[in-house]
Formats: C-alpha cells, structure tokens, sequence
C-alpha cells in the first residue's frame, strides 16, 4: 500500500512535468499546425542558461524566470524566422504536416549539435533548490518532498495562469480566435502573425520550465545528449496526442495518465517495458477515441 | 545546372517506357558490377548499406509520398524484419533466403495490424503512434532473452559462393545481395506505383471523400499501403541485420528513424524517382563531413559534430529550396 502511494506519488511528479511539455508542444499546435520537435531543443538550451543563471547568481528564483524568458526567445525566434516562411511558402498542399515535422527536426538537430559545441562534455548543474528528502509519515519516508512539492506547484500555477491567460483576458481571445479562424480573425483586425509568435512564445517558456524541473527532478545537471531530455520529448508528445493535441486540459490529463501507468509499470514490471508501454497506451486510446481523450471530432468530412 | 537543365529536358520529352526503365535499372546493376570490383572493404560496406537506405527510404516514400500517411517509426519495422530474419535462422535453420521471406512476411503482417489502427489516425496522431512505436519496440529485446537482450543475436548471410573465386571478399558479397534485393524492391514497387494501386493510393491522399465517391475503399488503401510499405521495410531490415552481421537494439535507434525520414525529404518524398539520392547522402555526409572536419580543423568536436550539423542544415534547405524534392523542382523549373 505504501509503495503504491509511493509510485502514484512519483508518477504524478514525472506525469505533471510531461503535461508541461505536452502543453507547449499543443500551444505550437494549435497557433500554427506544427508538430514541434524543436521544442526538446529549446528546453534544452532554455536549461543551459538556466544553469548559468545559477551558476552565477546562486539563486534557483532568479534562474527559472530568466531560462523562461530565454525559453520564450529562442521559441519566437524560430517562429520568426524559420516557421513563419515555411508555411507561407508551402501553402496548404493537402495535409502536408510531413514537411515542417521535418523542419522541427532539422532545428532539433542544430540546436544539439550548437549546444554540443558550446558545452562540449561540461554539464550544467541544475540542483534542486529544496530539499528531496521525502517528508516522515508515521516514521516512513514517502516519496512525496518538499522538491516534488514545488514542481507540482510550479507546474499547477502555471497552468492557473495559462488558464486565467487564454479564457479571461484579450490576448487569450485573440489565441483562441487566431488558431480557430485564422482568416476571419484578420478581417476582425487581430494580428494573427503576430499573435502565432505569442504561442510560440508561451510554448517556449513552458518547455523551458517543464526542462529545468525535469533535470531538478531527476539527474540535476543537463547535458546536451542527456536521455532525460528525449524521454521529455517523446512522452510530452505522446501526452499531447493521447490528450487530443488541441486542448490545454488534455495534455494535463494525457501527461498525468502517461506518468502515473509509467510509474507502475516501471515499479512492478520491468524498466525495459516503459517505451513499449507507452505505445501500447496511446494505440490503446486512440482506438477508442480517435481524436485524443478530449480531442473534438474534426469536421473534415463533406 | 545548364546541363542538368537540358537532362530534365529529355527526360521530360521522352516518353519513358518500361523498356526504358528496364535499361535504366540494368545500367545500375552494371555500375554496382563495375563498383564492386574497384572498391575497397569499407567502400564495398558503405555501398551495402547505401542499398539497405534505398529499400528502406523506397518504403516510407511508398507510405509518405503515394498514401499520404505519416511514419516517424520506420526504424521499428526495420527491427521487426531484422530480428524475424535472424530468429528464423537460429530457431528454425532454414536457407537465409528463406529468411528474407519470413522478414517480409512476418513485417507485413506486423504492419497490417498497425495499418489497421493507423487508417483511422490522421496527421499528428500517426505521428505520435509511429514515433512511440519506433522508442518503443527496440527495448522489448532487454525484456525478453531470446531476443539477445543488449548484445543482440547473431544473423548471418554466409560467405560468397567458393566458385567466385577466393578474391571474392564478404563484403563485396553484402554489396552484391543488398543491392540485387534493392534493384529487385526498386523493379517492384515502381511497378505497383504505376498500377492502379498506385493510382488509388494517390487519390486518396489527394483528396479522400473525392476518392472515396469514386468506390475506393479508403480504409482498405490505407491499410493495405502500410502493408505493403512495412513488407518492403521489413526487408531493409533483415538486409541490414546480413550486412552487420548482428540484430540488436542499438542499430534501430530513434535516430534511425529519423534518418529515413530525412533520406525520405532528401530525395523527395513524392517521387520514388530520387530515392538514390538520399540514401547516398546519408552514407555520403559523415563521410564528407569529417574529411573537411579533419582538413580544416584540428578540433576534435568539430570532426564529430559536423556531419549532424549538415545533414540538420541540409534538412532545413531541401524544405525551403525544394519541398518537393530535387528531382521535381528540375522538372517544375523545366515546365515553367
């Protein structure tokens, strides 16, 4: 019983951080159809300056901020200048998502190997600012920290925000209403150019918080070639698409589901079965529902 | 690129015929012939595995470029032909081309079972599929133990026929039956893409409910493209599995996957006309790359990250410059 507490304790820390990732990679998503892979670069290098802020201020509150507004940086930056002409090149040729999948993983590609050749084999250590001792209930240590405590915490305030952000205040309207309509968001005078690259932005900041707490909470230092890091990627997209990739609450509960089945099977089962694992769950609910847990049914039928 | 010019000119005047094709292929045969008796072991290795990217490459503009469905997990196909091969060597002795049989056949299988839930899933969450797909499978080998766990299993293509002579080296061998197998894939599937399951298959990409009024059963297409597309890997696998002599998890990586992918871009993914050309620049590359590396600059780094750095810098470029391929945008330069 405790060691079940314990493992759901564990998945729910490892499934929040995969929802944040989930979050940015379905923020690119809905502003402009791009299946970002370059996202695992950008938390990447987000986490590097990270560590740097750290390194040279000492204060774990001065450097996650920064690394998200790095974070936001680089994601508009590539937006800017490398999505933003592609998709006014290619038109809308059928449903051609193969081409800027490949560009992101072009970008995906440069950004490790530039980080591979700033940091070479340094590693920036991303410690974790609290404790991670797990707190002493009835003379047992659970796996619930005061570490674990504030990711789950940064992660819950993040989403609050972006909540608060995207149903309550203009700029979230105009997200909304430039990723559903984009033409006749421009004729009702929104700047949808604009407006994408303010996606990309939160996407960003987003994928470099959900970096640094998955160093903190794992390894606590970042390097370029670091497993961590694909395993973010690849189960933060994963999270996406089991939650429906369109919606906000179902990268939340695609990441959640993802980390907790995650943490049991690797308890009780065999660590070599989480990938596999995580296959099989995502056929499992995209069998039965095509679209995601919360994806809407598309109208692309005549 | 005045004289490529004229080149797409005649390819575009002259009706190709299928004796055309045929001399075509014939050529490549003559030119591997010729290349295998020139080259070295290592060169005689690289053109193996050249002909084991075309097969696999070949498969993914199949399903990419003809039926519109996305792949990020070809990688895992390739394992899941790699291994079949290897296990039906080891646990039932059987001829190796026998083998390749069991790899196609048993990858097809595995493939219409993933056609099957990949039909009704549409951009992102093929991609999603595919790519879980391709982390996920290679790692079953450390659960399972006849399955070799990290070193991996031995498979093995035998030794050239003692009537070639005993000049005739192993590799040279690799290079003769991957290359016969790609020509032969090659011969095959440009023929089922000029028939009307090509046809279909183009349709349907094209527009599906138009395609679907016409009395095609999209579904049925679909699946029937990540059939095919997965016999065809499956036989790049066990193909790469003779040349490497070795099934393990650690030859069909992520990145293996992505490479295909980029071999795919590279060559155009809408025409299986240029598929030379990316499996060539997936071998040609890191080969490139740290020659120049080594020529102009001693630093050890640069030697070993360049060759990711341009193959990523070229991926970008081909989907800027030329989306539609190499060969199409000679040709489009040609109509206008």
């Amino acid at each position: 019983m405790f060691e079940l507490i314990n493992t759901l304790l564990i998945g729910i820390t490892a499934g929040s951080i995969y929802s944040l990732m989930a979050i940015s990679i379905v923020l690119v998503w809905r502003s402009t159809r791009v299946v970002n892979f370059a996202a695992g670069g950008l938390a990447l290098a987000s986490s590097f300056v990270g560590a740097a802020i750290l390194e040279k201020t000492g204060s774990f509150w001065i450097a996650l901020p920064i690394a998200m507004v790095a974070g936001a940086a680089f994601s508009a930056f590539i937006e800017y200048f490398f999505l933003r002409p592609l998709l006014k090149r290619s038109g809308d040729q059928g449903a051609e998502i193969f081409l800027p999948i490949i560009a992101t993983l072009g970008l995906l590609g440069i950004i490790k190997t530039i980080l591979n050749y700033i940091y070479g084999d340094r590693i920036g250590a991303l410690p974790p600012p609290l404790s991670d001792k797990g707190f002493v209930v009835s003379g047992e240590s659970i796996a619930l920290s005061p570490m674990r405590l504030l990711i789950l915490g940064i992660v819950l305030l993040l989403m609050v925000s972006l909540t608060v952000i995207f149903q309550r205040t203009n700029l979230g309207l105009s997200l909304r209403a430039a990723s559903f309509a984009p033409e006749i968001s421009r004729l009702a005078g929104i700047r949808v150019d604009f407006i994408r690259t303010i996606g990309w932005a939160i996407s960003g900041a987003a994928g470099a918080t959900a970096g640094i707490l998955q160093t903190t909470n794992g390894s606590g230092s970042v390097s370029p070639e670091s497993f961590e890091f694909s395993l973010l990627l690849v189960f933060g997209f994963v999270a996406a698409v089991i939650g429906g990739i369109e919606s906000l609450v179902g990268a939340v509960l695609g990441g959640l589901t993802l980390g907790i089945i995650l943490a049991i099977i690797l308890m009780y089962v065999g660590g070599s079965l989480v990938f596999i694992a995580a296959f099989l769950i995502l056929i499992l609910v995209l069998l039965l529902r095509p679209h995601g847990i919360i994806g809407t049914k598309g109208g692309r039928r005549a | 690129m005045e004289l490529s010019e004229r080149k797409a000119a005649v390819v575009h005047k002259l009706h190709v015929t299928n004796k055309h094709r045929f001399i075509g292929f014939a050529l490549i045969g003559l030119a591997v012939y010729i290349l295998s008796n020139t080259v070295d072991e290592w060169k005689a290795f690289q053109g193996a595995t050249i002909a084991v990217y075309v097969v696999a490459i070949a498969s993914i503009i199949l399903l990419t470029g003809y039926s519109g469905q996305i792949s990020l997990g070809h990688g895992a196909l390739l394992a899941v032909g790699a291994y079949t091969a290897a296990l039906t060597q080891i646990y039932l002795q059987l001829p190796v081309w026998i083998c390749f049989v069991a790899a196609v056949l048993v990858t097809s299988l595995f493939g219409a079972l993933l056609g099957s839930a990949a039909a009704r899933l549409s951009g992102p969450y093929l991609a999603g599929t595919t790519l879980a797909l391709a982390v996920g499978l290679p790692s079953i080998a450390n659960q399972f133990s006849f399955l070799g766990g990290e070193q991996g299993i031995s498979f093995d293509a035998g030794w050239p026929p003692l009537s070639f002579g005993e000049a005739f080296t192993q590799y040279k061998w690799f290079f003769w039956i991957t290359s016969l197998a790609a020509l032969i894939m090659l011969w095959w599937i440009q023929n089922l893409l000029r028939s009307r399951y090509g046809r279909m298959w183009r349709a349907v990409k094209t527009n599906e409910v138009a395609a679907e009024l016409a009395g095609i059963r999209v579904a049925r297409s679909k699946v029937l493209a990540f059939t095919v597309s997965a016999g065809i890997a499956g036989m790049a696998g066990a193909l790469l599995a003779a040349t490497i002599n070795n099934v393990s998890p650690s030859a069909f990586p992520l990145a293996l996957s992505f490479s295909l992918a980029t071999g795919a871009v590279l060559s155009g993914v809408n025409t299986l006309g240029g598929v030379m050309i990316g499996a060539v620049a997936l071998v040609a590359i890191p080969e490139i790359a740290s020659l120049v590396a080594d020529r102009w600059s001693g630093s050890e780094s640069v030697a070993s990250l360049l060759p990711d750095f341009i193959v990523s810098a070229l991926l970008i470029l081909t989907v800027f410059l030329a989306p539609k391929g190499p060969i199409e945008k000679l040709r489009s330069r040609h109509v206008k």
